[in-house]
């Protein structure tokens, strides 16, 4: 009576399907959870006589259902996105900063200019004479609030990346712990779907923040790599990665791995890493090394211009401008022993109402100074063609950073395509298999029936 | 294609955060009325915004110029005016003394006239503004424009201590403006008049006497050239003051027109704004009621 032992398989086979059924079920809101299946077999004949239709059902094994393509692109779409992401909030910062025409240094500039030619009106004037100073000064404080700006980015950049790292570091921990789990558990009958799950969770958290590549092993673990091929994770193994200072005053990557240490190069960092990276060398840095070379020009030729005049009682005019570029507070002062009269607007020692040297001083707002990342501009210029830069740059990035959000929620419909949860599809399974319980348990039901009317023959 | 349950709710949240992030922005356009809210939205457009910024900063500043230069334009007419009122008055009382039927007392009482005229003309000369500045020495203004020297001969007593500068004032993109005005011909007409009141201040002045009669006729000579001189630099200061009200009016011009530039580039349109705002606040409106409907549909309520 095969046919007991058939429908006792049967009912076995549907159990194990419904679990499965419940367990995808139970997890259908869990992120990153992959469905499952049970591969049903037929159990070929191998028992007595030559008629026989088969022996029954067995679930062999659980499948899982996933696709390792769609896994690294989704990895890779998430690194894309990191990069860009990085970056965003930064640049509107600085934007605004920039931009704001009630505090950027263009409406100092504009004030200062227009304070030196409301002096030409009558040159030896003291109230006019000092308006020039006060200008002076208003610009020195906007040079000085933007560098701020600058230099408090850069820091937070740095505590961002130290951050960034010490994740990296417990995310490539976690993996490799896993990866030695993974290879334990799994045995032919068995894949630890749960804990693959979560150690592909633990990836895509690590490919936000660095770019990596992974390549799957033979016996079930996966080894993690930086772009450049250094190792991050190599089977049960994870390396160490820390941020160094560096001599330009930006930071550098470094991995440890095992007893070697590899210092990263900056190009193709990629994730979140990687924008910071770009960021600071591309945009911070040069930014900053372009602000200071301004407030240097300006300083040194308004002096030298002053210094060829004469103040009040003859002598040459004094210097207005201090400018210091190892301050991060006090880049740009106006010199505190100067008073109004010892500006140095007239061209001739024997004439105190001469203003032939404030004319030339009016008309450095058109002379060309260099500015590092700009050449050679027009003073009055320069700080508009930066903000123009920065603009464009800032631009990039969004569209980058929004081309890069659509390929990750492209990747992610298609990973869920192949892996997520229908709960219609479920529901579905749930009554097929219930079904195929019940006609099993009536198959075991009917051979009872069977067994009892052969006993009832007895008596 | 499979459809998992999770796509249609990150679908859907997407479009959420999506239609509310661009209606943020449309808000914040309309609310500021510019239509970039920071370079990044058009870089080009923004340092083109930039550019007509500064240009028009510059404008001003000309302007407040120019009207600061014509009050004091306006103040040297005044005063020139009068010291021109003055030599005429003077040039009166010098035709009178040359009459021949003149005693020497009528001679000496002209003569107090002519003092008090002269004195008058030498102070208006030294005129200084309110931080002790002469205003009639050029360059050299802490200088008295005529100095007075009592202990020299009659007729060489005044000099001219000032320079001819001038003062440039900065009315446009290159364009300056004289604001001083010397008075260096003042000396030689006062040194003039001294020399003519010399001699009609003598106990013993004679009006038909020939050194007498030379004295008075210098001093009228001088009296119309001066009053000549003074009168064209009258003219050049209203051709001065004609000028600065073409440029201002040009200026205004291109303040004008920079200001419609720059309204062009960046005013927000309302009407493109509104609707757009519309637009998004109705797919909004659509997303979240299609998502409720859809949500409800499941297997598991009809099992």
């Amino acid at each position: 009576m095969s046919f007991i032992t058939n429908a006792l398989s049967g009912v076995q086979a549907a159990q194990i399907a419904l679990d499965t059924t419940s367990q995808n079920v139970s997890n259908m809101m869990t992120p990153g959870y992959t469905r499952q299946g049970a591969q049903i077999n037929a159990v070929n004949l191998h028992g007595y006589g030559t008629i026989s239709p088969g022996n029954g059902v067995n679930v062999p094994k659980l499948l899982r259902f996933s696709d390792s393509y769609k896994d690294l692109q989704l990895w890779q779409a998430n690194s894309q996105l990191g990069q860009y992401t990085a970056g965003y909030d930064y640049f509107t910062q600085l934007e605004q900063v920039m931009a704001d025409d009630s505090s950027n240094i263009n409406g100092g500039l504009d004030n200062f200019f227009s304070a030196l030619n409301a002096a030409s009106v009558d040159p030896a004037s003291t109230p006019l004479r000092h308006q020039v100073i006060t200008a002076a000064d208003a610009l020195g404080k906007r040079f000085n609030t933007l560098r701020e700006v600058l230099s408090n980015q850069q820091l937070a950049v740095h505590q961002q990346r130290t951050s960034m790292v010490t994740q990296v570091n417990s995310l490539a921990s976690d993996i490799a712990a896993m990866n030695k789990k993974i290879v334990s558990m799994s045995t032919d009958q068995f894949t630890p779907s749960g804990v693959i799950d979560q150690r592909n969770q633990k990836i895509d958290e690590l490919a936000n923040l660095i770019g990596i590549q992974v390549v799957d092993q033979a016996d079930g673990s996966r080894n993690v790599s930086l772009r450049s091929g250094q190792p991050l994770v190599a089977g049960s193994v994870a390396s160490t990665m820390s941020a160094v200072s560096n001599v330009s005053g930006g930071q550098d990557l470094k991995l440890n791995f095992l007893n070697e240490s590899f210092t990263l190069n900056s190009d193709n960092i990629g994730g979140k890493l990687g924008g910071l990276e770009n960021y600071e060398s591309n945009v911070l840095m040069p930014t900053t090394q372009s602000i200071m070379d301004m407030a240097s020009s300006l300083a040194t030729n308004v002096n030298a211009q002053l210094a060829a005049g004469f103040a009040m009682d003859g002598t040459p005019g004094q210097p207005l401008f201090n400018y210091d570029p190892t301050s991060g507070t006090a880049m740009l002062t106006v010199n505190t022993n100067l008073v109004a009269q010892d500006l140095g607007f007239s061209s001739s020692a024997t004439e105190p109402g001469d203003s032939g040297n404030l004319l030339t001083l009016i008309g450095l707002k058109d002379q060309p100074v260099s500015v590092s990342s700009l050449g050679s501009v027009l003073l009055n210029d320069a700080y508009t063609q930066l903000v123009g830069r920065l603009g464009t740059d800032s631009q990039q990035n969004s569209v980058s950073l929004d081309t890069a959000q659509t390929v990750r929620k492209q990747s992610e419909d298609s990973w869920k395509a192949t892996s997520g949860v229908n709960q219609d599809e479920e529901a579905i399974n749930l009554m097929q298999y219930q079904q195929m319980y019940q006609a099993n348990m009536k198959v075991i039901s009917v051979a009872s029936q069977l067994f009892d009317s052969v006993l009832d023959m007895l008596h | 294609m499979r459809v998992s349950s999770t796509q249609y709710f990150t679908t859907v949240n997407n479009a959420l955060q999506d239609n509310n992030a661009a209606i943020q922005y449309v808000t914040e356009q309309i609310s500021s009325g510019y239509r970039i809210q920071k370079p990044s939205d058009d870089p080009v457009g923004s340092v083109r915004v930039s550019r007509l910024a500064r240009e028009d900063a510059a404008l001003t500043q000309y302007k407040d110029n120019i009207s600061a230069l014509s009050t004091r334009l306006s103040y040297n007419e005044t005063t020139l005016q009068n010291m021109t009122d003055d030599m005429l008055q003077a040039r009166d009382t010098l035709v009178w003394a040359a009459n021949g039927s003149n005693l020497s007392a009528d001679l000496n009482a002209m003569a107090s006239t002519l003092v008090s005229l002269r004195d008058a003309m030498f102070f208006s000369s030294n005129t200084k503004d309110q931080e002790g500045r002469y205003l009639f020495s050029g360059t050299l203004t802490s200088t008295a424009a005529i100095s007075y020297d009592s202990t020299a001969a009659v007729g060489s007593r005044y000099t001219f201590t000032g320079n001819t500068n001038l003062q440039n004032v900065v009315i446009g993109n290159g364009i300056t403006q004289a604001a001083n005005v010397h008075v260096a011909e003042m000396a030689q007409l006062l040194n003039t008049l001294d020399t003519a009141i010399a001699a009609m201040q003598s106990p013993t002045a004679d009006p038909n006497n020939p050194a007498t009669q030379a004295d008075l006729t210098a001093g009228l000579d001088a009296m119309d050239t001066a009053i000549n001189t003074f009168s064209l630099k009258i003219a050049d200061l209203g051709d001065a003051q004609n000028l600065l009200q073409t440029l201002d009016d040009s200026h205004t011009n291109m303040s004008l027109s920079n200001k419609q530039a720059t309204t062009l580039l960046n005013n927000l349109d309302y009407g493109e704004a509104s609707i757009r705002l519309n637009g998004y606040t109705a797919a909004l409106q659509a997303t979240q009621k299609s998502y409720v409907k859809v949500n409800a549909l499941s297997l598991f309520n009809l099992l």
